[in-house]
């Protein structure tokens, strides 16, 4: 999953992406000012967007506006140090789907933050399931038929993703876009060697393969029900 | 003291007046209804006693004597009378005549001599009502065709009314007047009370539209009808000059305790955003101690903010200009700020060079000219160029002294320069977190001199430079003063 924090106070979004990164294991891209961050969330690759109130060049609600004008549908969680309830109103109304007071609990900010993925992914469940595979996204565990399959965090982050939408085919574009931040080119060919070992591990003794490689076009989870028949 | 109206206290003085006047009126048609009436009721009795006198016939008997001829019994039954001759014998007098009753005073003296026609009017009290009585001396001829003009009797006729229904007229009168006064006392209550409460009504609506202003709703729009009226105009203008300068005080005090808000809660966020990361998993000693330091030094960013809006708060408090007393010595003071800073400049390969003219003393606290100064460097310090200068210039502008800091760097965008005293300003917020700087520095500079009755203004062109220019007046020795 990728993120893009939007926030000025720089020591507070190193924490804030620092802790993205150690906990989940987001991708976490950042923009000090108002008019960078809505430049960014154009992309379209974000997940999340993570969105201070009071930024310079271009202040947070002018953002929120803007993505909503594009008909962005990117989750949003505003990060505000004014709690007066207008400005909650007025925030929720033009789009925003969460918001934190400052000074916030870097707990709660992450547990909303998953939250909003997954509910603009169109699940309600921290718990995710696909045939007999059952990923936890609290505990980042992952069990095939009961079974417990440790994978690197590399491996986890893509299964994450692809079982946020399964059956649909994944580009390999995409999957480098939302799991990894800007300087995602690099990582081009190293994301090829993730999905094998994945499906290596995913697979054991299946003789059915349970990522499916569509040439020139992407990575669907092909999981059946019973696993394997 | 207990409330009053003012409507009220005005209806009952205009009352109390008129009731003072009909009163007056009252007695006043009373004295002279009562005369009025008297001096009719006199002549009513005279002309009885003259019919009275009329009645008296010669006896036709030897002494010569006169007599009633009996025409007097035709008087009102309630009326007295007794007729005299000059002997003092009773030639006849009413049934009800109270006998030895009758006492005139001058009947002691008893002048004999009275000429006739003479009367005089006394009152006296008969059977316990009151009576007026006239005496009259009369004068008869009997027999006026005789030889020598006849035989001249004289008579003294007393006779008497009851005075009650004079009074009664008199009263009647009177209290027509007093009723009349009183009717139109209550007229004047009543349309007064309808009047005032007509002509009161702009300020009622004033005072309506004046209950209407809460602090959190300040417009105050005076009624048209209280501009309009001599009277209230100037309460009303009054009235919006305070709401609109309150109203301004309020709104800047509102938004200083919400940027102040927003940027304590921000440190906090900060100091514990990296409390929390540092706990999230378990770390190695080293990373423990490179967290440690960081959330030491966002501590310390938040003790500036602390300690720059406790600053701002001290200069701001107790506005009074400084006192004549207070002075510094602007180039000595100037000189310790630079060598202060010198260490900072040098860091940052800048050198200060201070241009004092004459010595001068300034009417500011030494305190706060340093800290002026001071914020006033730092400023320019930190946004000079590398190895550029920066320059104080003092020089002597009238009853000022003048102190000019420029710098060589960056400069400030000119539409940033309206917003530069605002508190909690930043004209690049990124840039300036990461230097340390609060927001507050110029908004403290600008508290000082207004303190102190001063001016600041900064004049500043993109990648040229900027110059602070500050006044202050010039401390007049007490010796010159007095």
């Amino acid at each position: 999953m990728r993120v893009l924090l939007i926030e000025d106070e720089i020591r507070l979004a190193e924490n804030v992406a620092s802790a993205l990164r150690e906990g989940p294991g987001f991708a976490v891209d950042r923009a000090e000012d108002g008019e960078t961050g809505a430049a960014l969330a154009e992309n379209g690759c974000y997940d999340l967007i993570i969105l201070d109130l009071m930024l310079p060049r271009l202040d947070g609600l002018g953002v929120l506006r803007r993505l909503r004008a594009r008909k962005d549908k990117t989750p949003v969680l505003i990060l505000t140090a004014r709690d007066e309830v207008d400005s909650t109103i007025r925030l929720l109304n033009a789009g925003a789907d969460d918001y934190l007071s400052k000074p916030f609990d870097l707990g709660e900010l992450l547990a909303r933050a998953k939250v909003l993925i997954r509910r603009g992914k169109g699940i309600a469940h921290p718990t995710l399931g696909v045939g007999d595979i059952v990923l936890n996204t609290v505990e980042q565990t992952v069990y095939r038929a009961g079974e417990t399959i440790e994978l690197s965090p590399m491996e986890y982050r893509i299964l994450e993703y692809l079982m946020h939408r399964p059956r649909a085919v994944i580009s390999k574009r995409e999957l480098l876009e939302h799991l990894y931040d800007y300087n995602w080119e690099h990582h081009s060919n190293v994301i090829e060697v993730h999905v094998s070992n994945l499906r290596r591990k995913l697979s054991g003794s299946d003789p059915v393969s349970s990522i499916e490689t569509l040439r020139g076009r992407g990575y669907r989870l092909l999981i059946s029900k019973a696993g394997g028949e | 003291m207990k409330p009053y109206s003012l409507t009220h206290r005005l209806i009952a003085t205009v009352l109390l007046i008129e009731l003072v006047s009909a009163l007056s009126v009252t007695a006043v048609a009373l004295l002279y209804e009562r005369h009025a009436h008297f001096r009719a009721f006199d002549v009513l009795l005279r002309g009885r006693a003259d019919s009275m006198l009329g009645a008296v016939q010669d006896a036709e008997d030897k002494d010569d004597n006169v007599m009633l001829d009996g025409t007097e019994t035709a008087v009102p039954k309630d009326d007295v009378y007794e007729v005299t001759d000059a002997g003092g014998r009773v030639l006849g007098r009413s049934a009800n005549w109270p006998v030895g009753q009758i006492s005139d005073s001058s009947e002691h003296v008893r002048p004999r001599s009275h000429d006739p026609g003479d009367a005089s009017y006394f009152e006296t009290s008969i059977q316990g009502r009151a009576y007026r009585m006239i005496r009259l001396h009369g004068l008869r001829i009997v027999d006026p065709g005789d030889k020598g003009g006849g035989v001249r009797r004289y008579v003294v006729i007393y006779y008497g009314s009851s005075v009650r229904r004079v009074w009664q007229a008199v009263l009647r009168a009177v209290s027509f007047y007093a009723l009349s006064s009183l009717a139109v006392l209550a007229c004047t209550g009543v349309l007064m009370s309808w009047l005032l409460n007509r002509g009161l009504a702009p300020l009622r609506e004033l005072a309506a539209g004046a209950e209407r202003v809460s602090a959190t709703s300040w417009t105050f729009v005076p009624p048209p009808e209280a501009r309009m009226s001599k009277e209230l105009a100037p309460l009303a203008s009054a009235l919006e000059t305070l709401l609109h300068g309150l109203e301004q005080s309020f709104e800047q005090q509102r938004r200083f305790v919400g940027d102040a808000a927003h940027e304590l809660k921000t440190s906090v966020a900060v100091v514990k955003s990296s409390l929390q990361l540092l706990g999230m998993k378990p770390r190695t000693p080293g990373e423990y101690q490179a967290g440690l330091e960081r959330c030491l030094a966002d501590c310390g960013r938040m003790e500036a903010i602390v300690a720059q809006m406790l600053t701002l708060a001290h200069v701001e408090e107790g506005q009074s200009a400084g006192s004549p007393a207070c002075r510094t010595d602007i180039s000595i003071a100037l000189r310790e700020v630079a060598q202060e800073l010198e260490a900072v400049a040098q860091s940052r390969e800048i050198s200060i060079e201070v241009q004092d003219g004459s010595a001068m003393a300034a009417s500011i606290e030494p305190e706060h000219f340093k800290l002026l100064c001071t914020n006033l460097l730092m400023n320019a310090l930190q946004h000079s160029l590398p190895g550029s200068a920066v320059t104080i210039r003092v020089a002597r502008a009238g009853d000022f002294a003048e102190v000019e800091v420029a710098d060589h760097g960056e400069g400030i965008a000119p539409e940033e320069l309206p917003r530069i005293f605002e508190r909690f300003f930043r004209s690049d917020p990124s840039r300036s977190r990461k230097t340390g700087g609060t927001g507050l520095g110029l908004a403290i500079c600008k508290a000082v001199v207004d303190r102190y009755g001063g001016s600041i203004a900064i004049h500043s062109k993109l990648a040229v430079g900027t110059n602070v220019l500050v006044r202050i007046p010039i401390s007049v020795p007490a010796s010159i003063l007095s």
